[in-house]
């Protein structure tokens, strides 16, 4: 693949991946004590703070994601969705250990009808794409600065 | 030597080939039950898509208002089977969401414990708004308005209002639309605390119209004791603690339901 | 370039306060920040207990489980025979009294499902859910 070829398909899979969490923001800020109703759900954390993430959160997606579509502060966004939808995995497989219902993903009450595969194979190829943007990022600036 | 280690590599393998796996073919099952279906029942699909026998440890809803019932104890690999959800009603109305947790044998902890969901919307087949109406004893009777919207899944064409106490007069005026009504409730006589059931008789539909009821109730003076005796006809005899035990408004015969 | 994409990203984290506080400003009244029932339908068990006379008991949970055992003087009203209960409960309320919702934990829903339909339906003023329901009564007795 040529060097233009391969910023295309980063540029794309940018664009992809920024508009997931534009999108998957804007569901949550337009309800956030539905999202704070989501996220006490998991009963990992008191009330008092699902309900301040639930506010904050989908903020952070939006700016991360726009991050990466428009490039500008492109690696920080990156590593805090990166950091994100990690620890968004880890949170849902506990809570299925405990046998929790979540029916509700990183998308809201939009993701409702899928089953517990479907969440963790949608979100584990939203990491994956992740770490390889960072991964290029980094190979990019590597060969910038030699 | 080597066919130790070709044993203990295929055993190996072997344990992490066989395995038990229940899938679902639905984890969350919308259901859309008619205006006066007494219950919703959702079938749970799986198949064992594993290499060993799944066993059904516990099926257990969230609450009393839903039953559930399994086909079979254990799920040999290949086998399909289902699991019937069905939840009462009751008097439910809006949004329901019940849930059924289902415990198998399943070694794999993430897989041991599935939560099914059943969701259910109740339509109101007559939104009436308020339920209740009052006056203070010795309030002036000023007429309190009811106002009654028939759902698009409840087609009536016409309402009738009856009260068990001739002390209670209600009036029926037509909406702007079609379906939609408001009733007047005037209480003639406000000194004495008595209460009633307004009766909403509809004509839907035509084989055995449904009735709905409005309650209307003159309270006691602040300060004192509760002194009604709800004068609904057939309500079941519910214990409570501490009985009611008053007059009653004088009843006027029944009201057909 | 590790130390860029931390500075990167606490900016992001500090800009992505701004619209966040606005919103939860702009929701203040719409959620309660300390518990998912707002604060001002809960009660706690002495708090009720203090109202006295001045509140009225009532039990959201299945015939049987009311059968069993309840508050004293609590009346049984849930969604199972709705019609046929909320008639035998309201003539002993009246305006004034604070109406006291119980199920049997907690965490079930059956509580606050019989207060709004109280407030929606019947349009009954001071209506509240007993913190920690049936459970919490039993302990503080």
């Amino acid at each position: 693949m040529t060097s233009k070829t391969s910023n295309i398909v980063w540029r794309v899979i940018d664009l992809i991946v920024g508009g997931i969490f534009i999108y998957a923001g804007v569901i949550k800020v337009l309800d956030p004590v539905q999202f704070g109703l989501d996220i006490d759900n998991y009963k990992s954390l008191p009330w008092f703070v699902s309900v301040r993430l639930a506010f904050y959160l989908p903020w952070l997606e939006i700016f991360c994601g726009l991050a990466v579509i428009f490039r500008f502060l492109y690696r920080g966004g990156l590593s805090i969705l990166t950091a994100l939808i990690a620890v968004f995995i880890g949170a849902t497989i506990a809570a299925k250990m405990r046998g929790l219902d979540i029916t509700c993903g990183c998308f809201g009450h939009a993701s409702e009808h899928w089953n517990f595969p479907q969440h963790m194979a949608i979100d584990l190829a939203i990491l994956i794409a992740l770490v390889a943007l960072l991964f290029a990022s980094t190979r990019r600036a590597d060969v910038r600065s030699t | 030597m080597k066919t130790r280690t070709l044993t203990f590599t295929l055993s190996i393998f072997l344990c992490v080939a066989a395995h038990a796996e229940l899938k679902w073919e639905q984890n969350t099952i919308d259901l859309h039950p008619g205006v006066g279906d007494k219950t919703a029942v959702a079938h749970f699909k799986y198949q064992n898509t594993g290499t060993t026998p799944v066993r059904f440890k516990s099926v257990k809803a969230s609450c009393g208002c839903t039953t559930t019932q399994s086909q079979k104890e254990v799920v040999s690999p290949g086998e399909k089977g289902e699991i019937v959800a069905t939840f009462n009603i009751g008097d439910r109305t809006g949004q329901q969401m019940k849930t059924v947790t289902v415990q198998t044998d399943d070694p794999n902890p993430t897989q041991a414990t599935t939560v099914l969901t059943l969701k259910a919307n109740i339509a109101q087949a007559l939104e009436i708004k308020p339920s209740f109406v009052y006056w203070q004893s010795g309030e002036e009777p000023k007429p309190k308005k009811i106002s009654i919207k028939a759902s698009k899944d409840f087609p009536a064409k016409d309402i009738t209002v009856k009260s068990n106490s001739p002390n209670f007069e209600s009036k029926v005026e037509p909406g702007k639309t079609s379906g939609e009504w408001t009733i007047e409730v005037t209480p003639k006589d406000t000194s004495h605390p008595m209460g009633t059931a307004l009766v909403v008789q509809t004509d839907y539909p035509k084989e055995a119209p449904k009735s709905f009821n409005v309650n209307a109730q003159i309270n006691n003076p602040p300060g004192a004791p509760p002194a009604l005796k709800p004068n609904v006809p057939n309500a079941p005899a519910i214990k409570t603690a501490t009985p009611a035990a008053i007059p009653s408004a004088s009843p006027a015969g029944g009201v057909e339901r | 370039m590790k130390l860029r994409a931390v500075r990167e990203g606490l900016l992001l984290i500090a800009l992505a306060c701004l619209p966040a506080i606005g919103e939860g400003i702009y929701f203040r009244d719409k959620i309660s920040w300390q518990s998912p029932i707002p604060a001002s339908e809960l009660v706690t068990v002495d708090q009720a207990r203090a109202w006295g006379d001045g509140a009225i008991w009532v039990d959201a949970r299945p015939d049987e489980e009311f059968g069993r055992d309840h508050v004293p003087g609590a009346f049984l009203l849930n969604e199972d025979h709705w019609s046929e209960l909320l008639p035998q409960f309201l003539p002993n309320w009246s305006p004034g009294k604070k109406v006291v919702v119980y199920c049997s934990a907690e965490s079930c829903n059956a509580a606050r499902d019989v207060a709004k339909r109280l407030r929606d339906e019947a349009q009954l003023k001071d209506v509240f859910v007993l913190q920690g329901g049936w459970e919490e009564w039993l302990k503080k007795k």
